[in-house]
């Protein structure tokens, strides 16, 4: 047998609208290269603070939303005067939801405020329903009540729009779905989204369902006339091949190219090796989690980067890469200097890991209740109000 | 090659039917196409059973087994409208130019009669979106055809009171959009390529379509009209090159606790120049269309109607005319009212006393009055009959 050479295993990643999950933990420099968007430097970051005159929200100091595409163009314009849209959505497959499922709706509020613009919100019920094997009935009753989570984040009504496909399909709407399922051959979604001969053909019809709301005429309750008004989608990054789909289609219709804003993955509370799992009870935070559940989770399933002894750990600090708590703080701390001390004192192994998860399990107490009242408070007439197919006059005010 | 005894092959007949294309090496072999789609021969007794039901004479369709195919559904839509089970009717068009030809008419021709006969609601699908993605139309320009060819349409005479119109890009949406996932989740690629062709360079907005036609197979498709009547029966007439959709949907309905539509299903209206295919609207001589003056239907039938005559009058009275193959002839079966008189020239003409150029004039007098008759009454819809016939509004006496 000939000499061994020294061949790197290819460390094998997945990342598609279904499935998340790597070797060892993700690789989000190869992700943005095979993916074909930008890294979002710091250059950016202070252009909106600039913009917008308030401070980045925590996501964009602390690097999780990342990646971008077009983000450039979209500032451009908005310095220019001319406003966008903002267009994110949720596939309500469940009741549960959990901290990693609130990352887009919190930093969207967040855009919704400092840019004053218009937003809408879609609930693909039909996609659940499909891959899911839910009834109708099922996944429309999830979307109503996913709802009230996403309204409970403190979106503005007068400027936002939510829709379940299942409600709002038709019209102008199914008019764009059909112009985009024109312009897409089976073998174009095979090679993105990687369907087969066995998949129904309800999964293969539905890429267009979540590409037409990157297009204003879409809504023509809200942007009519508007065909060039510009749209921006935060999403994570596991939904960039559906955006691609839509850039690569967009001006064969004549129709601006979306841009994307896009955040890395909320870790699993046993490490970063995939995303939370809504079907591991264990894996995550759930917005339903008492303060005593919170504590235990974080306490029993929180993956240490600390050492095994405190001497060692004295001696070596922790592995800061790969410690969830740590991690989770730099996603929700909101005081830089805080989390900026624990880096160094962790790192440094002059604190210890119960220190941190200690400070981690207030952090996510707070972030929790706070949700759950504002949930709470939320009513069946106001989903409705938030549903409801209705201009929006001070949408850009 | 071995030197052997050459075997005699016998070249298999080949015959394409499916919704986009009908092309036979011959003619279209309709017990082989029976037998492929599973479906039954409409027989006599059907017939008998359909006029005592009805209590009045059998379209002239029925009669001359134009519509010649159904399937076992159809038993029990007459055994349950015995009982006092009503049913509704669909039917439906791809709006793909503004040129309709007799062959278009057929299937609306006979469903106004079985709206009659049976006194039963009848949803009219015309799938703009469909001819939008197969023709490369743009969607203002199918919407706009829909709403021409739901002008030849209403002119066939449907009762407002009993029919709701609908064109997919208006109506997709709501409990039609559930149907339409309900369905889709039924169906693998691979069974749509078996059932309808699709390769890997089609876009997937064929490939989402069929779940399209099939929905309206379910009343409860249909709210503003049908709702709480989830069990009530769909007779779908339609040109048998349709069936694959249907086949489909009957596949998929129990699976979604909805009854199997039932299918009565029509034989090709041939073209002019001979029974190897259906009319195509692309080539103009090849059918009669309800915009012919009476100049244009004697042109076209004098020239271009295939003739089963000799070739001389000698061998013509001696041999008499192929009938088989004779067009004038075939049109007139499907048009010509009177039962003797259809009869008569069979005989006169098969045996050659009777000459071509006869029968071709009776055909352009039988064209010509129904030509004319349709363009009175298709002059006479307006804009706003078109939008009764299409608003979505229940139809309180639809069973009356």
């Amino acid at each position: 047998m000939e000499k061994e050479t020294k061949a790197d295993e290819e460390q094998t990643q997945v990342i598609n609208p279904w499935e998340v999950s790597a070797k060892g933990k993700i690789d989000y420099d190869k992700l943005i290269d095979q993916f074909g968007c930008q890294r979002l430097d710091q250059s950016f970051v202070d252009r909106v603070h600039r913009l917008t005159n308030r401070i980045p929200h925590i996501f964009l100091r602390r690097n999780v939303f990342f990646a971008h595409r077009d983000l450039n163009e979209i500032l451009d314009a908005y310095e220019r005067g001319e406003k966008f849209y903002l267009y994110t959505g949720r596939g309500p497959s469940s009741e549960a939801l959990h901290l990693g499922h609130l990352v887009p709706f919190m930093f969207t509020k967040y855009l919704q405020e400092a840019f004053k613009v218009p937003l809408v919100i879609q609930l693909t019920d039909d996609e659940k329903c499909m891959w899911k094997n839910l009834t109708v009935e099922e996944s429309k009753r999830l979307a109503r009540e996913n709802a009230k989570d996403i309204i409970a984040c403190g979106f503005d009504v007068s400027r936002t729009f939510i829709f379940s496909d299942f409600d709002y399909v038709g019209g102008a709407f199914y008019e764009n779905m059909v112009k985009v399922a024109k312009c897409v051959t089976y073998n174009k979604v095979v090679g993105i989204f990687g369907f087969t001969g066995e998949d129904h053909i309800g999964k293969i019809s539905f890429p267009p369902v979540q590409a037409v709301p990157s297009f204003p005429s879409s809504f023509p309750h809200l942007f009519s006339g508007k065909d060039k008004l510009r749209c921006l989608i935060p999403c994570a990054i596991d939904q960039d091949p559906y955006f691609r789909m839509t850039r690569d289609v967009a001006p064969r219709l004549g129709y601006n190219k979306p841009a994307l804003i896009e955040s890395l993955f909320f870790p699993a509370l046993q490490g970063q090796t995939g995303k939370m799992s809504a079907s591991d009870a264990n894996s995550a935070i759930y917005v339903t989690d008492s303060q005593k559940a919170i504590k235990e989770k974080v306490n029993r399933y929180a993956f240490s980067g600390g050492q095994d002894s405190i001497e060692n750990h004295r001696k070596y600090g922790a592995n800061l890469e790969v410690d969830i708590p740590f991690k989770y703080l730099s996603f929700f701390l909101e005081d830089d200097e805080e989390l900026e001390h624990i880096r160094k004192e962790y790192g440094s192994g002059r604190m210890l890991t119960g220190e941190v998860k200690k400070r981690l399990i207030e952090v996510l107490t707070e972030i929790v209740e706070r949700h759950r009242a504002a949930r709470a408070a939320v009513t069946d007439e106001m989903v409705d109000a938030f549903m409801a197919v209705r201009p929006l006059p001070n949408m850009f005010a």
